[in-house]
């Protein structure tokens, strides 16, 4: 088994505020892994600082159980929470742009942001400038620019927010879909039905994973019904010692 | 390299998608260039004057009625208060002067005319002197011949009684000298030549090679500073950093993507002064072009490097004051030698003040190459530094890589 993303032992403050204390994580090939929590729980930070964009301030980060490379970025596909899209060029100006700085070229480049846009229902599209995209159509395209180069590894922060739930679902069903391709996902997400979706979850509170597991065997094992109430009565446990 | 390209070829893209800022590029500094030019370049007009107590005065042909108006105190100082006149001549001895001060130009314009005026006055003077020398010349010439008669007549009787004694005297007599011809007065006229220029270079023509680097370096700064900062905050720079384009290949593919444009609009603004605005010129086309572009790219490392210390677009605007304007004023526009000494190290530090340098001297003062390839080196140095900087400051925040 290989571990396509590993975190270990994790620390980072910004001046006085901590906001990861000691997070271990580690991902399976194949599988998609939930991060949740409330927002400012650290969610952002954790996916930065997998990815090489922050560094931690202690603790240890391995991509493709290897110190991470600039190589490893080739594998690698990520989506911010904002659409980070350039809103003067064209749909397919903006995949092009980011499927040549993966070193995708010629006909094969081509060939691929067909795909892509086809995948993210885009295709009929991809003349129309950024600038006059929906909110939904940005984030698909922003989500097709971190597929154009086929990574192995997604990392996607809070991909579904504010979109309405028909393209959420779409969303989800090409995530399935990547996964069955073999593709690693870590997602983080607030929305809970989006939980039940995942292979594993780790809930993260204030810099800490509390816990971590399938959702189903999380809450039968704290007895609730859904995921959310977990975080309530690990804080009422807390509460009580 | 591919990267790099990639890079620059989505930049020029989005420049000529973004009609505006194409725009912005590239018309509006001719427009604020031509604005300039009919400001400076502007022939000044005639100050208004007056001239009052000229009845009894003898100077009255020093002052033309087409240059004074005839006016009596009271309506001179009316005029004065009004601004229709700019100053006025009390021609009663001690003559005066009264300026109406609120203008320095204007004051200097009119110091200058009645200065003209004075310096005919005083010849209007000196030749009324030398009319009444001439008179009194006359007179003792006239005196001086009923002399010589009245000697002669006497060495006439002298021969007649006694001839011995009158050769001893002529004997002893000093000769008489010749008074030498006076020389006709020659005219004193003032011979200038100029090293450099001619006394057509107006005040646009000095001041063009320093509005060029300003206006260049203003629009480059803003345009470059403003795209690199929206690549952070809308989030595209993350995605390349999450992505193997090497760090140098991000500030590079700004470099080349935004140097394409920086050439046009080098080059078109550089035509329209010289060929358009007829800006005194007498080097070469190309060197000039040469300074503007390695100026722009200063503006560019430095509009980039600054961006990284602004959060969002006003924050950027906010550097305007601190970076551009300052520039404007140590830049050459004008003199800064007898500035404190901090405030002259202050404008060595800034970009435009060594554009301002070698235009100048490509422009007006003609030096070739020599006259141009320090400051263009150091202009060179500037945009190493920053890019050098940048490139460290990309580096730093993707910790992993690289």
């Amino acid at each position: 088994m290989s571990y396509p993303i590993k975190g270990e032992h994790l620390h980072k403050r910004f001046k006085n505020q901590i906001v990861l204390d000691d997070v271990s994580l580690t991902l399976q090939e194949g599988e998609i892994y939930g991060l949740i929590g409330p927002s400012g729980a650290g969610k952002t930070t954790l996916v930065r600082i997998l990815l090489g964009l922050e560094k931690a301030d202690s603790g240890r980060v391995e991509l493709f159980e290897q110190r991470p490379t600039l190589n490893a970025f080739r594998s690698l596909g990520y989506m911010a929470q904002s659409d980070a899209l350039y809103n003067e060029l064209s749909a397919y100006q903006n995949l092009e742009f980011f499927a040549s700085i993966q070193g995708m070229h010629g006909k094969e480049k081509r060939q691929r942001i067909d795909e892509v846009a086809k995948a993210v229902e885009l295709d009929q599209d991809l003349k129309k400038n950024v600038s006059n995209f929906s909110g939904g159509m940005k984030r698909r395209l922003s989500l097709a620019a971190a597929l154009v180069h086929r990574p192995r590894l997604y990392l996607l922060d809070e991909p579904t927010v504010g979109l309405d739930p028909m393209i959420r679902r779409k969303l989800w069903t090409l995530f399935h879909y990547l996964k069955g391709k073999g593709a690693t996902i870590i997602v983080t997400t607030h929305v809970m039905d989006e939980v039940a979706q995942c292979d594993r979850v780790g809930l993260l509170s204030e810099g800490k994973i509390i816990a971590e597991g399938a959702p189903k065997a999380l809450t039968e094992h704290y007895g609730v019904p859904s995921v959310e109430d977990i975080f309530i009565t690990i804080e009422k446990e807390g509460a009580k010692k | 390299m591919r990267n790099l390209l990639a890079m620059a070829r989505r930049i020029i893209r989005q420049i000529v998608r973004d009609k505006r800022t194409l725009a912005l590029l590239i018309i509006a500094p001719l427009l604020i260039l031509t604005l300039v030019w009919y400001i400076f370049g502007a022939k000044t007009s005639e100050p208004n004057l007056a001239i009052i107590h000229y009845e009894s005065s003898d100077y009255l042909s020093a002052f033309k009625a087409s240059d004074y108006t005839r006016m009596s105190p009271l309506q001179a100082r009316q005029s004065l208060a009004d601004k229709e006149i700019d100053a006025y001549v009390d021609l009663k001895d001690p003559i005066k002067v009264h300026l109406e001060g609120s203008d320095p130009s204007r004051n200097g314009l009119a110091m200058n005319k009645i200065q003209k005026s004075m310096q005919k006055m005083q010849q209007l003077s000196i030749t009324s002197m030398k009319n009444q020398f001439t008179d009194v010349i006359k007179a003792q010439q006239k005196g001086i011949q009923t002399q010589q008669q009245i000697i002669r007549q006497m060495s006439e009787a002298m021969q007649h009684y006694a001839p011995g004694a009158l050769a001893q005297i002529m004997q002893n007599a000093p000769k008489a000298e010749q008074p030498n011809q006076a020389k006709a007065a020659e005219k004193v006229k003032l011979n200038v030549t100029y090293l450099h220029g001619n006394d057509d270079l107006n005040t646009f023509d000095a001041f063009g090679p320093a509005m060029v680097g300003i206006f260049v370096f203003l629009f480059i700064f803003m345009i470059g500073g403003v795209s690199f900062l929206r690549e952070r905050t809308t989030g595209t720079l993350d995605r390349l950093m999450a992505s193997p384009i090497k760090s140098y290949q991000i500030i590079w593919g700004y470099m080349f993507g935004f140097g394409l444009f920086v050439i046009v609009q080098s080059f078109i603004l550089t035509c329209y002064i010289v060929y358009v605005l007829k800006i005194y010129n007498i080097g070469h086309l190309l060197d000039v072009l040469i300074i503007v572009f390695i100026l722009s790219f200063s503006a560019l490392s430095l509009s980039i490097l600054l961006s990284t210390f602004a959060s969002n677009e006003l924050q950027m605007f906010q550097f305007i004051p601190l970076v551009i304007v300052p520039q404007v004023f140590l830049s050459g526009l004008f003199p800064i030698d007898t500035l404190p000494s901090w405030v002259q190290a202050i404008g060595n530090l800034m970009p435009i003040h060594y554009s301002t340098e070698a235009l100048r001297n490509i422009m007006i003062r003609g030096t070739g190459f020599s006259g141009w390839w320090l400051d263009g080196l150091i202009l060179l140095l500037f945009s190493v530094i920053f890019i050098v900087i940048n490139i460290l400051v990309i580096r730093r925040a993707r910790p992993i890589a690289d």
